[in-house]
């Protein structure tokens, strides 16, 4: 009864783990631009428990091969990258991504980040940053005297500036792209890293061939939903407790044959 | 001695036990994507002698959508090819990804094989159709390979959700083949059916227990009682 024991034992670690996952998804249902993860699992090394094989007695019978799985394992979490929510707030410098496409953040170590969390702000040398103070690259210097910032649906950066009439065009957003973004690495703070999962990322403007475009004053929600990250805790804690069932069910059966021999 | 009928009690516990190892293995993996359970069903040998038999249930899985471009699944008949360290194998899908030289691989590395070899795809939007045909910004970059199980015969389970193949390939023909972009096959096993199930085992295996202490009764009082003078 050992193998079963073990394969159940197996499904409830998986549960667990399915568990952990969620919890963090619940966790950053309000996380800008934070996508939902899913746990992916796979079967484990099958054994046979009996090879075909051939039963004695006056007209010779092969005993059929079953082959026993040994139970689960993780294989992957992955990110669901579907389109957030894109929600209003009338900050001039929240920017939301409708469709594909990342801001590109330079870290202090001189890598390039991606991040879909456009809640920006200017830093005190004028230059555009993310909230957790990085640069938004390509760089975008606001001048001290502008008055208004506007970024239009493909990315153009202008302001008004004290005196001018004209708007002046100070800088354009760049976007990437990645051919699988779910193999982004996520580094915490809302920032991805370029992995070789991921593919090397593609720059271009915003609304140009396979990019979305910009939507200022506005942020992309969380694309985690509550009831559907509910549900798959209560199908995770259901297989929970079935694989619990198993165990002791495989108990039970093991101490049947223990009491046997009187 | 007639001891024949505790070795058909024997044998019927060996082959409930069979079914509970397996039926821990399904409910074990009832969130794993792909997976196809296992029925184990009872043979009768030689018209009396229980034995254990299984059989792989080909059923398909729910296929939930995810929007993601490199989920692939496969409606109905049919399975993609992978490499590994053992040799091809067939899978049912699942979330693939891109390793380090941008080839086609499944979630824990395996190589998903294409008519010409590995499917190499460069930046860009990937694009998989019906057939199998992978396409990155309207180019064709790679074919699938799709293939079938030989019919009748059981297959041989490989662990990660894999089956081993026939030494001969056998192409599902275009237009039957039906891959699916953007969805996960999940795994065919009800739960609800595997603990009824599993009711039913531990029911049949008290009940075959308590048949062979009766046995045993009965053999002790042939040993012990019959032909003593009082």
């Amino acid at each position: 009864m050992d193998p079963a024991l073990r394969a159940a034992a197996t499904g409830m670690a998986a549960q667990q783990t399915r568990v952990e996952v969620i919890a963090n998804n619940l966790a950053n249902v309000n996380t800008p631009g934070f996508k939902r993860s899913r746990a992916h699992f796979e079967d484990l090394l099958y054994q046979m428990a009996q090879g075909a094989s051939a039963v004695g007695g006056p007209s010779v019978t092969t005993l059929p091969a079953i082959q026993v799985g040994r139970g689960t394992r993780l294989a992957a979490v992955q990110r669901i990258e579907t389109q957030g929510p894109i929600e209003q707030t009338g900050r001039p410098l929240d920017l939301a991504i409708e469709g594909a496409g990342y801001f590109q953040v330079q870290l202090p170590n001189g890598m390039t980040a991606y991040t879909r969390d456009g809640s920006f702000m200017i830093s005190d040398q004028g230059t555009l940053v993310t909230h957790g103070g990085y640069a938004v690259l390509p760089g975008v210097e606001v001048p001290p005297d502008a008055m208004s910032i506007t970024i239009s649906r493909s990315g153009v950066v202008t302001v008004e500036a004290a005196g001018a009439t004209e708007p002046i065009e100070i800088g354009r957003i760049e976007l990437a792209r990645f051919a699988n973004p779910s193999g982004l690495l996520a580094l915490g703070e809302n920032l991805f890293a370029e992995t070789p999962a991921s593919g090397p990322a593609i720059t271009g403007f915003p609304q140009e061939e396979g990019f979305g475009r910009i939507v200022q004053g506005s942020l992309e929600a969380s694309n985690v939903e509550i009831v559907q990250e509910m549900v798959d805790m209560i199908a995770a804690l259901r297989a929970y407790e079935i694989n619990s069932k198993a165990v002791k069910a495989s108990e039970d059966m093991a101490e049947i044959t223990n009491g046997m021999v009187r | 001695m007639n001891t024949l009928p505790l070795r058909y009690a024997a044998q019927a516990l060996y082959y409930w036990e069979r079914r509970q190892e397996v039926l821990a293995n399904n409910l074990a993996n009832a969130e794993t994507d792909g997976f196809k359970g296992m029925r184990v069903f009872a043979r009768l040998m030689e018209g009396a002698l229980l034995a254990p038999d299984a059989a792989t249930d080909f059923r398909q899985g729910a296929l939930t959508p995810t929007g993601q471009p490199l989920d692939l699944a496969i409606e109905g008949d049919g399975f993609f090819v992978v490499q590994t360290a053992r040799g091809e194998r067939l899978s049912r899908g699942g979330s693939l990804r891109l390793d380090e030289a941008g080839r086609l691989v499944d979630g824990s590395g395996r190589v998903l094989l294409g008519e010409r070899g590995p499917i190499v795809v460069p930046p860009g939007t990937v694009e998989v159709d019906r057939d199998g045909v992978v396409r990155v910004d309207g180019t064709e970059v790679g074919r699938l390979r799709i293939e079938r199980l030989p019919e009748g015969a059981e297959p041989v389970r490989d662990e990660g959700t894999l089956f081993v193949p026939a030494a001969e390939r056998i192409r599902v023909p275009e237009g039957e083949r039906r891959v699916r972009q953007g969805f996960i096959e999940r795994s065919n096993v009800n739960p609800l059916d595997g603990l009824v199930e599993m009711i039913t085992v531990q029911r049949n295996y008290a009940a075959i227990e308590r048949s062979i202490r009766v046995l045993d009764g009965v053999l002790e009082r042939i040993s012990n009682d019959i032909g003593r003078v009082s």
